[in-house]
């Protein structure tokens, strides 16, 4: 037998060999389900979502006006939500594709969902998928709205508060948010706001330099 | 765990030199293939010399086994490894359209590279051509995205478009090719006699 | 000398299957290492799209197809891996020629053409090639090889199209190489 097969000529070895690996493939079926991770559970115990993975929107609407930001932002939430808004220079990845994204491990991402729910839930798939830096926007988008878009400050503040403000209008300003104030009070007084929901900014997401932008592709 | 780059074992500067060293394996294949020669090239198309079909075949089922394999070991994570879009009529199409240039030219791309750096005028003028034909698209583009973004099937592989198990399909490429290598030697021989044309 | 005339003769080339299993492996460590299949057109598109915005930068921008190959300005755009794949192409295929004696300034034809006709044919053969491989968002390398080799649907309805176009117009051009 070994004899027969070292006679062959070298097309012939190469065409045997190949349909004994052809075969043992069809009893293999799938190489690998690609949907399960190994999980090192310890370590995952101990590299819970740490204070310092969480950003606020207030530093993130900061990076974004300087134009320094070097993270990748990832807006998990559906496509008909990121096309009604969506925080400039992110990049839609519902959070049933972030495996099947183009991220790369090696690339800062910066997540956030409608809250903290969505984008905890992808920090820990990224992060046992082994993606380096993952960091989450504290309170997602409804941070986002509340503190950026929509601030609020009641009319009983104090001098400094109201100092404190005037820093937040002019960052709500640039991202096309209406800074209100409300009257303070308790059960009583019904906010005297004009708009009781205030209508979602015509923003346009204009990707800036920093994210979003289209990385060249790796085919042909 | 491979593929390397993906897990950062390297950054992209480097990535730059394993794509010199690569392209040199690839150039190297492509040369002693025969591939820097029109007429070798050309010739499959006139079904006396199959070496563009046995080499181009060979290739993906030594790529494919072992891609196959590796990932079966756990040594790859196989969805890392980029695969295009399917854009079913544009590509059926553009192939189409490039395989009337492959015949009329000599060249494919990659072919012509090597065919250029082996002294063949033909492939450095093929070559030019295709700069050419790039820029003609490039500039014809506008009136061509519509077509060219339709039918997009996403990332769709033959085992997922198909239903069947990623090993019956390799196993099914496997006869596919060696039955296609069976009639390619029987067909060159039954050729050569009726011609009197050596095989090259 | 040393060398007698007929170590100076080119070699016959190699077994294709041996050839295909070296181009295989070859492909096999490009997915290995980098996460991605070789290249040959790309590496052309991103040196036309280059051209085209030195000379008219406006115009370039405005241009969906040229804008993806320029990427997004933080990089230079020649920084490409298919480019320094394709250079190494370049080598590797003079490389292989010269250790068989095959690099030779001829012109390859059939017998029953002129060289001033097959250089016709080669420049349009280009153009065609040029533009079905941007249609197709590849080439033979790109996505017959690569694509195939990763059970792409896309790859494989690809490649017999490939096949497809070249024995329909084969009849045509036979003068050429018969």
């Amino acid at each position: 037998m070994i004899d027969w097969i070292m006679k062959l000529s070298i097309s012939k070895k190469l065409a045997i060999s190949a349909f004994v690996l052809g075969l043992l493939a069809l009893f293999i079926g799938n190489p690998s389900n690609r949907n399960i991770i190994d999980v090192n559970t310890k370590e995952m115990a101990l590299s819970t979502i740490k204070k310092q993975d969480r950003i606020d929107a207030l530093i993130l609407a900061d990076w974004l006006i300087k134009e320094n930001l070097d993270f990748t932002l990832v807006d998990l939430r559906t496509e008909k939500e990121f096309n009604e808004y969506t925080i400039p220079a992110s990049v839609n990845i519902p959070i049933e594709n972030i495996l099947s994204s183009d991220l790369m491990r090696n690339q800062k991402i910066l997540l956030f969902g409608n809250d903290d729910v969505t984008s905890a839930q992808a920090w820990f798939i990224l992060k046992s998928s082994k993606y380096k830096s993952v960091l989450i926007l504290k309170g997602g988008m409804e941070a986002w709205k509340n503190e950026i878009l929509y601030p609020k400050l009641d009319t009983s503040a104090t001098l400094e508060q109201k100092a404190a403000f005037e820093k937040t209008k002019q960052v709500s300003l640039h991202f096309g948010g209406t800074p209100q104030m409300i009257s303070g009070g308790t059960a009583t007084s019904i906010s005297v706001q004009t708009t009781p929901t205030a209508p979602a900014p015509k923003l346009s997401a204009t990707p800036s330099k920093a994210g979003g932008a289209k990385k060249k592709k790796e085919g042909c | 765990m491979m593929p390397y780059f993906k897990f950062d074992y390297f950054g992209v500067d480097f990535g730059l030199v394993i794509a010199f060293i690569i392209g040199i394996g690839f150039g190297f294949a492509l040369e002693r293939g025969g591939f820097g020669n029109a007429r070798i090239l050309a010739a499959q198309f006139y079904f006396y010399n199959m070496r563009v079909l046995k080499v181009m075949f060979t290739a993906i089922v030594t790529a494919m086994l072992g891609l196959f394999y590796f990932s079966w070991l756990g040594w790859l994570d196989l969805s890392l490894v980029y695969v295009g879009n399917t854009y079913i009529l544009p590509q059926v199409l553009g192939g189409f359209i490039l395989g009337m240039g492959f015949v009329i030219g000599g060249y494919c791309p990659g072919t012509s590279v090597v065919s250029a750096s082996t002294g063949r005028i033909d492939g450095m003028v093929y070559l030019l051509g295709i700069f050419f034909g790039i820029f003609v698209f490039g500039e014809m583009f506008p009136l061509l995205e519509g077509f060219y973004l339709s039918t997009d099937m996403g990332k769709v592989t033959l085992p997922e478009f198909f239903g069947l198990s990623y090993g019956m399909i390799v196993f099914l490429v496997v006869v596919m090719a060696l039955a296609a290598f069976a009639a390619a030697e029987w067909g060159e021989k039954v050729l050569a006699k009726k011609n009197g044309r050596g095989i090259e | 000398m040393v060398h007698g005339e007929k170590n100076l003769e080119p070699k016959p080339y190699s077994n294709p299957y041996v050839v295909g299993v070296g181009l295989g492996l070859v492909l096999l460590a490009a997915f290995l290492i980098m996460g991605r299949g070789l290249g040959a057109s790309g590496a052309i598109s991103t040196i036309v799209s280059v051209g085209v915005e030195k000379v008219a930068p406006v115009h370039a921008t405005q241009n969906n197809f040229y804008k993806e190959y320029l990427g997004d300005g933080t990089t230079n755009p020649l920084k490409d891996w298919l480019i320094f794949e394709v250079i190494g192409v370049v080598v590797g295929g003079f490389l292989s020629g010269s250790l068989a004696h095959r690099i030779k300034r001829t012109t390859e034809k059939g017998p029953n053409v002129s060289v001033r006709t097959r250089l016709i044919y080669a420049f349009t053969g280009g153009i065609i090639m040029g533009f079905g491989a941007k249609l197709a968002r590849g080439c033979t390398s790109g996505l017959a090889l690569t694509g195939g080799a990763l059970l792409s649907v896309g790859g494989w309805a690809f490649m017999f199209a490939v096949f497809g176009g070249g024995y329909a117009v084969a009849y045509f051009v036979r003068r050429q190489w018969l």
